[in-house]
Order: structure tokens, then sequence, then C-alpha cells
């Protein structure tokens, strides 16, 4: 937990010295860079929330929409 | 420069406004999974856990203006799964009847109904109702961006089915980029007011539906034999029952609130971070009615075959199927809190870095890691493969503890492996065709990109699965 807000906190910091500008994210725009699981990744979280106890922190559903755990 | 040039420059960009999506997009994804394992919880820890499941879908993604998107997500999942119809075990052999003997003068060492008796085993599929079923699922989306695109509001709403439980589900989101679209905030809530519609084990249902008489309905003629093989006395004082307090399910909703908070971050031309926090309070029926539990204090009873009684819990028992004590039951709430972490780094042209992190825990007793790296490497300028690796490991919740190791003094118990103490690892190819000119056409829908993945998941209970997925992205003309 505290390694995460560490990590949560030099994130912040660091947007004060890198600012990336528009024309500067061509690798950032790339699809493969996207901050999110892929569409077709969808199945295989489904099938994770019915297998696994735990779940969500994805982006994505959080619970509930079925009799899973 | 002319003034009225400047003019007409300034009125020009004023006026111009870059659609949110340029045009409509029609996503088609469907997956294939099967899954293998020992540990059906249906049949209360053991048994076969033999699944297949067909999912096709589709995802339309329409631009109503400029500013407005509107997502049509609808699809099906059908499934067709052994441990389930053990639901009913002993269907394949006609148990389910009513009527039959009621034979008063029943003596010890009789089997009143040999030619008849049922069979069932936790390690075969019976052909019982619940052996497959088709979950279905629609929902809509909206989004609205502010003109200079920092600003992003949603909601949404959604309706789910299957066989034993209904979803009505809706919330909202709002997001703010700042920094240059550098940084960007998100909180999201999402409610879901779900429904079971309770099945039950058959022996536990009919139990209760013929009132405790083991001379009526689902037990008539059905002889019960003792973990020593001897067949029991329908009213005798060592005759089988559930656990005292037997009950079915009174209040059948089970509702789930949840607050989720994102954080992303540019951190470099190359490189950039996204941090997840989901706050989930669940409450209502949240265990599974259809998974039995055996107590270890109490004796043991059987119906079908009582050769297969010594080795029941060995894969060869196919005839011998034990009685359930109750079905699994759990507290009316939890409260998860997983926390997630995306970092992403573009190393070249060839190569990207892609990996998650999540850290969980809920007041169920249970923690969890998930680790997931991903190497997409570009082949072509439409061509790219990833390999993946998923690592994830969980702690078993307070309440779990497998076949015939619970106590009937315990108030809360479940032997559902999905629950327990585990380690699983998943290893995968994907393949991606990209093609931003979308040349290929099918009616006015050009073929923009293919998505192609195959996964091996594997755990150290013993469950294996692999599930195949493919999706095909469309952009209509």
């Amino acid at each position: 937990m505290k390694r995460l807000l560490i990590i949560a906190l030099c994130a912040l910091s660091w947007q004060s010295c890198t600012v990336v500008k528009e024309y500067e994210k061509v690798n950032l725009n790339d699809p493969d860079m996207k901050l999110s699981a892929r569409a077709i990744e969808r199945f295989e979280t489904n099938f994770q929330v019915y297998r696994e106890g735990a779940s969500g922190a994805n982006g994505g559903k959080t619970g509930g929409g079925c009799g899973c755990n | 420069m002319c003034p009225f040039a400047v003019a007409f420059a300034q009125d020009s960009t004023s006026t111009y406004k870059k659609r949110v999506l340029e045009s409509a997009e029609v996503d088609f994804l469907t997956s294939y999974y099967t899954q293998d394992g020992d540990n059906a919880a249906v049949t209360g820890g053991i048994g076969t856990e033999k699944l297949t499941d067909v999912t096709p879908t589709m995802v339309i993604s329409m631009p109503l203006n400029a500013d407005d998107v509107l997502t049509i997500d609808a699809g099906i999942s059908a499934y067709t799964s052994a441990s389930s119809s053990n639901l009913d075990p002993f269907d394949a052999s006609g148990a389910s009847r009513n009527g039959g003997e009621d034979d008063d003068d029943f003596q010890q060492g009789e089997n009143r109904n040999a030619a008849t008796n049922p069979t069932g085993s936790p390690w075969i599929a019976s052909t019982g109702a619940s052996r497959s079923d088709v979950w279905g699922s629609v929902s809509l989306s909206y989004e609205h961006s502010s003109d200079d695109r920092n600003t992003i509001w949603g909601a949404h709403g959604s309706v789910a089915t299957e066989f034993d439980y209904f979803s009505t589900g809706f919330g909202g989101s709002f997001s703010k980029l700042f920094n240059e679209k550098n940084t960007e905030f998100t909180i999201k809530g999402q409610i879901y007011l779900d429904q079971w519609n309770p099945r039950y084990p058959t022996e536990l249902d009919s139990y209760l539906e013929s009132g405790g008489n083991l001379y009526t309905g689902f037990f008539a003629g059905v002889t019960i034999w003792t973990e020593a093989g001897t067949p029991i006395h329908p009213v005798g004082d060592n005759r089988w029952s559930p656990v005292g307090g037997f009950n079915l399910i009174q209040d059948k909703a089970r509702n789930s609130y949840s607050v989720s908070l994102s954080f992303s971050q540019i951190l470099g031309k190359n490189a950039q971070i996204s941090l997840f926090m989901d706050l989930v309070q669940q409450q209502g029926w949240l265990g599974n009615p259809m998974q039995r539990v055996y107590f270890k204090d109490r004796p043991n009873f059987y119906i079908g075959n009582p050769d297969g009684i010594p080795f029941y819990t060995d894969p060869s028992n196919t005839e011998t199927f034990q009685l359930a004590d109750d079905f699994e039951r759990l507290p009316r709430k939890r409260f998860k809190t997983p926390i997630g972490l995306r970092f992403n780094y573009y190393l070249n042209e060839t190569f990207v870095l892609r990996t998650y992190y999540r850290y969980y825990f809920d007041d169920w007793g249970m923690t969890s890691h998930t680790a997931n790296i991903e190497l997409p490497i570009k082949l072509s300028d439409r061509f790219t493969v990833y390999p993946m690796y998923r690592y994830y490991t969980q702690t078993a919740i307070d309440y779990f503890a497998p076949f015939e190791s619970h106590l009937s003094t315990e108030t809360y118990y479940t032997s559902d492996f999905d629950l327990s103490d585990y380690q699983a690892n998943q290893f995968g190819l994907g393949l991606t065709y990209t093609d931003i000119f979308t040349k290929f056409h099918l009616w006015k829908l050009g073929l923009k990109s293919i998505d192609l993945r195959f996964n091996h998941y594997t755990r150290n209970t013993g469950l294996n699965a692999n599930i195949v997925s493919g999706g095909f992205k469309f952009i209509l003309d």
C-alpha cells in the first residue's frame, strides 16, 4: 500500500517537470500504448471474474451483473 | 497581416471542432472457452468442472454529433457445464418422477426399487435442465465531451439475464483532463440491483417440498444408503436430513455499489502510467444456492450404487451421489478494495511494453496479487504480435474449507475452490492486423482491424482452461 502511494506521489510530481505537447505524443498515441485493457480482453476478464475471488481496478466493471464472485 | 485575414482565421478556428468519433464503429467480438478440473462447487468441492462457453458479442459506437457518442453493447454467453448439470445429478435416470411405491413394510437391507433406482455422480454430467444456459446482456452508454475536450461526462445502463439471475445496472462518470492533456482524473459510480431466481440442489429442494417425508415426492421408492452401504429406513432416527435450521433464500436481492477512481499521467514522450482504485460494497445473498456443502461432523448418506461409496471422491465413481447437508452460506455484506497500476513504455518502433499490477483485499479475509505483462512486437505496419503472461494469487476467504471439512456449527461455509487459496498462471499470444485505409469492405463497413488471442490458464488446484478470442472492427463509410 505504501509503495503504491509513493508511486502515485512520484507520478503527480512528475507532471510539473514533464509536459508532453500534442505534437510530441506520436509514440503515446500508438494503439498498444493505451492505458486500458484491449477490447478483446473482456472475455478473459469475464472468466477471471467467475473463477477468481478478486476483481476490479482495471477501469472496467467492478462487481455485480452476474452470479459470480 | 491583413486584419480581415486575421479575423477570418480566428473565426475559422473557433468554428472548427474535431469530432470525438469521426464515424460509427462496429465491433464483432467472440470467444470460445473450455475448462476442466476436479473441484466443482455444485457438488461440494469435488467433481468435474468441465465447461464450455461461446460468446458472440456486438458493440456499436455512434457519433451523435461532434461531442456526443452513444455505444450499444449486446452479447450472449452460451455455456454447457457439467457441474451445473449436477444441480440434479439424478436426472438421467428419471429420479425426478413423482409417485412410486410408498412402502410402509420397508425392511432393513431391502433394495426396494433396484430396477429404477436413480444413480448420479459428481464426476459425470447429468442431462438436467441446468446443464446449459444462455446469459444475455445489453448495455447503453453515452458520453459527452466539452468543446476543449478536457471534460467528459458519461452515463450508462445495462440489463443482463440468465436462468437463475437478473441484473439491472446503471452509473455515471466524470473525467477531467488538464496539464495539456498530460493528466487525467476520472471518478465513476456504478450500482447493480441484481436478483436471484434461485435454483437449489434437487435433494434439498425436494426435502422441503415433501415436508421432510422420505416416502413421497422425489424420494418415493428411492433407496438411501449409509456410508457403510446399508439402506436407511425413511422414518428412522438415523435417516438423512439437511442440517438443522435448513431454509431457502428469503431475500433474493444482491446489490453492488461502487465508486471508482482513476488517475493517468504522461511521464514522458514514451511512457505513461495509470492508477485505479475501486471501493465496492456488495450486499444481499452473496452465496450461490446451487453449491452444496458437506459437513464432517454429520453422517453421510448416498443415492445410487452403494459399491461406489468407498471411493466416492475418486473419478472412477460414476454411479453414487452423496446427499447434501446444506448449500453454501456466506455473510450478507462484502467490502472489496482493488488497487491497480498500469504502466506502458514505448521501447522503440518495434517493441512496446505493457504492464499491470493489482493488489486486492476484502473483509472476508481474502488478499490477492495480480501481475500482467505484454510485449507487443510490430512485425510490419499492419501486423503486431504480442506474447503475454499473467500471474495471479489469492488467499482463501475465512469461510472456505474443502469437501467434508466444515463443521455444522459454523455460521458461514463454502467449498467453492474459486474462493480458496491458490496460484494461477496464464500464458498467451495475440495477433493484431490493422488497416488504417479500411480497404476491405463488407457492405458499407470498412475493416479497420482484426484481433486474435489465445490464452492457457492453469492453477495449482488442478483447474485448467483455454480461451480463444477474436474481434473484427469495422468503420461505417
